[in-house]
């Protein structure tokens, strides 16, 4: 009998965990001027490679990289990047990353675009991470079944 | 000689970093280990109201993944960027209209909004913005300057009347008042299409918006929004959002249309 109730006890316990979480996944995207659902959030995309162009203006810097593919064929990836702004006063410069730089970077791919993404983390080539952005994007069906 | 050693001491760091990013900022009230004193009581004008100037930004937490220390963190936003009715039991009193016109913009997952689209930020949506403001205070206005497009917004505070039948702007006009320590700024005359946050929540023509500052202390900032607009909504609401002050940086100005490049992202 006492299993029972211990149980029943726990079940809204794992609900208020599911609940919780759930307000975590709905947590938007904070440095956008827009509201990013051209990205796709459930599309993770994790690359190497070269910095072969940084473009360092407003609203938002982008870094192009050069990849070889699991094809070995030459790709060249697009990753849009907070506001120049918001990367200074985290510490970055203009010439934090620039051509030839090895990289690594994660994030979530463009919906209609094969080689564009919004990045998630960068990391220099001996991994140490050079910024973290916010992976989660708007969702509006999500926010409005959200009821807040 | 000792002063000119600790002149040196202070000035070195911040000469190494870019701009004034880390410059102190001079005249503030700060603890004896030279941090911001945050709580300490608002400051006041020579005539004794409330002196709102400063820079500000939307009191939200940061949240720093970087447990291992070695990586930047992140940027924060206000919750009500997305729904300024967040905090609201059943959230915004929409009316039919409001709803048709929500429909198609949350379908098209914000990429309609007028700021993705680099238009000026419009109040009192631009409290939530991303971007950072300055609040420049005289005893006949208040200015507020905006980082996105490095736009201002005027607030005329010597007595004159809302303007009649005024030409709409994205901004509107606006006046205000002291009720005790509290400025009450009314705003009319706003465009017919503003938008309030990224999903859409409309702001019209007929609004009459009110917004009663409060500076609780040095650090903080409360903004009381009250918007009565029959177009878009059928009773008058107000949710309350805060304001955090930003010290030892600068206004970074960001023209949007510089390097546009998420429109395009949207079609195929």
């Amino acid at each position: 009998m006492k299993n029972t109730n211990w149980k029943n006890r726990l079940f809204p316990l794992s609900a208020f965990v599911a609940f919780i979480v759930l307000l975590l996944a709905l947590v938007p995207a904070a440095w956008a001027h827009h509201s990013q659902s051209e990205y796709d959030s459930r599309k993770k995309v994790e690359v190497e490679g070269t910095v072969s162009k940084v473009e360092w203006k407003s609203p938002h810097a982008w870094i192009h990289v050069d990849v070889t593919n699991d094809k070995g064929e030459k790709v060249n990836w697009h990753f849009e990047l907070p506001s120049p702004n918001t990367l200074m006063r985290r510490g970055w410069t203009r010439d934090s990353l620039k051509p030839g730089d090895r990289i690594k970077v994660t994030g979530s791919q463009a919906r209609n675009y094969p080689d564009i993404a919004i990045a998630t983390t960068v990391k220099d080539g001996k991994g140490k991470a050079l910024f973290t952005g916010v992976t989660e994007i708007y969702e509006p069906e999500a926010e409005s079944k959200g009821a807040r | 000689m000792l002063s000119v050693v600790l002149l040196f001491v202070l000035a070195t760091p911040a000469a190494g970093l870019a701009q004034w990013l880390n410059y102190p900022t001079p005249g503030i009230p700060r603890l004896a280990s030279g941090a911001p004193d945050l709580k300490a009581p608002a400051p006041r004008t020579p005539d004794g109201k409330p002196d709102f100037s400063g820079m500000w930004f939307a009191n939200v937490p940061s949240r720093d993944n970087c447990r291992t220390g070695d990586c930047i963190q992140e940027e924060r936003m206000a919750r009500e960027q997305i729904n300024l009715g967040t905090k609201l039991p059943g959230g915004l009193p929409y009316t039919e209209w409001s709803k048709e016109q929500m429909k198609e913009r949350r379908a098209n997952g914000g990429r309609e909004d007028p700021h993705t689209y680099c238009m000026p930020p419009n109040f009192p949506r631009a409290w939530t913005l991303p971007q950072y403001m300055r609040i420049l205070q005289t005893p006949g206005m208040m200015v507020v300057l905006h980082e996105f497009n490095e736009a201002y917004r005027e607030v005329y505070l010597d007595g004159r009347p809302l303007p009649k039948n005024p030409n709409p702007t994205w901004n509107g006009y606006s006046t205000g008042h002291w009720d005790g320590d509290t400025l009450v700024i009314e705003t009319n005359g706003i465009r017919d299409d503003m938008w309030l946050d990224i999903q859409g929540s409309p702001v019209t023509e007929s609004a009459r918006v009110t917004e009663r500052l409060k500076r609780v202390n040095f650090g903080l900032m409360q903004i009381e929004i009250a918007v009565d607009d029959p177009k878009a909504y059928t009773k008058p609401w107000s949710v309350t959002i805060e304001m955090a002050v930003q010290v030892d940086t600068q206004m970074l100005g960001e023209i949007c249309n510089d390097n546009e490049q998420d429109v395009k992202l949207y079609k195929k």
